[in-house]
């Protein structure tokens, strides 16, 4: 999967138009990254990802690339 | 409270299961455990204080798989005089992520497979006289929880079944009730919180439930009065073990 691929999958996910987040967008700037999202956020990683994201994993992230990697 | 000479099927082996299997066990019965994790089960009738306790793997996401099964836990160990229902999962999910397929396997799990194991053990010839069923539901059953629909409508089938069942069965013999438990200390409850760590929902939800943290044992305690002799005149209600929080 690309990194434009898994920007727009995130971009769905957290509901923000498209283009709106660059990889160097840091996480504290998006208004609609709260507690609703990242469990959003847990779910599309097991969901589409087999990944186990959890609540300690998701307070290190502080970059839409951090999320990025992790969905590698 | 004694239930010697009483042999109890207890689905869930987690952390409400385990307490509840213990107490029971302490106060005589003969334990048949249930779940899909055979080596918690090997944990749990380590524990268990007595003789003849036993266990089986069954996966109560597939509900067809249950009746044969029952049928072998009969023919192996005789009619029952108890089941206890604490088998769940906490999902949680936004609602556009619920698709129909995880609410089903939530439904699955927590409820039709209750339903099923009911069905099957209230069968002649699967139950002694006197047979008591409590079902774990939760307070969530009472109460709005953003995210937690699949899980919430789950507990609350499960006090309406009971209700319904109650009736039905009273005629046998045959009482129903649920206990509904508060947060309460078990793997289970850390893992619904952990995203939510130091939110302010989070601290809310905690100052409901004004009298602090459920332990296991204090919903245990409430599973072996709704089994025993003690509860004789209460069936298909819910009983609330939630340190305040329904009331608060
Ligand atoms: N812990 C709480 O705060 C809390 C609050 C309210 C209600 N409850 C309810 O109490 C019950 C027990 O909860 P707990 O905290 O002990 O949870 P737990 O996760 O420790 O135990 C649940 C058990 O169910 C088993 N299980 C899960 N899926 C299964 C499947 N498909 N087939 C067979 N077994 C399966 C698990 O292996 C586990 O042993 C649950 O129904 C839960 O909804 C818990």
């Amino acid at each position: 999967m690309t990194n434009e691929e898994k920007i727009a999958m995130l971009e769905d996910v957290l509901e923000l138009d498209g283009g709106t987040l660059k990889p160097e967008t840091e996480l504290s700037s998006i208004e609609e990254y709260d507690s609703m999202a990242k469990l959003s956020l847990i779910v599309m990683m097991d969901d589409e990802f087999g990944k186990k994201l959890t609540g300690e994993q998701i307070f290190k992230f502080k970059t839409v690339k951090d999320i990025l990697d992790f969905m590698e | 409270m004694d239930f010697t000479g009483k042999t109890i099927v207890l689905a869930g082996a987690g952390g409400i299961g385990a307490a509840t299997a213990e107490l029971l066990a302490s106060l005589g019965a003969r334990m048949i455990l249930l779940d899909v994790v055979e080596e918690k089960m090997k944990e749990v009738l380590s524990t268990l204080e007595g003789e003849g306790h036993t266990c089986y793997v069954c996966d109560f996401s597939v509900v067809e798989s249950i009746e044969p099964l029952l049928a072998q836990i009969i023919k192996e160990q005789g009619p029952v005089d108890g089941y206890v229902h604490t088998t769940g999962i906490g999902a949680v999910r936004p609602l556009k992520m619920s698709k129909y397929d995880f609410m089903l396997r939530v439904m699955n799990i927590n409820f039709f497979s209750f339903v099923e194991v009911v069905r099957c053990l209230t069968k002649k010839g699967s139950f002694n006289a006197g047979m008591n069923i409590v079902g774990i539901s939760a307070v969530g059953a009472f109460i709005g929880n953003s995210t937690k629909t699949a899980y919430c409508a789950s507990k609350s089938a499960m006090n309406s079944a009971v209700r319904c069942l109650a009736k039905e069965l009273a005629p046998k013999g045959i009482r129903l009730n649920t206990v509904a438990p508060g947060a309460t200390d078990t793997p289970m409850a850390k893992e619904a919180t952990d995203y939510r760590d130091g939110t302010d929902e989070q601290k809310i939800n905690a100052m409901r439930q004004y009298l602090g943290t459920c332990q296991p044992e204090d919903i245990a305690d409430a599973v072996a009065f709704l089994l025993s002799d003690l509860s004789r005149m209460v069936t298909g209600t819910c009983m609330p073990v939630d340190g305040g929080k329904l009331t608060s």
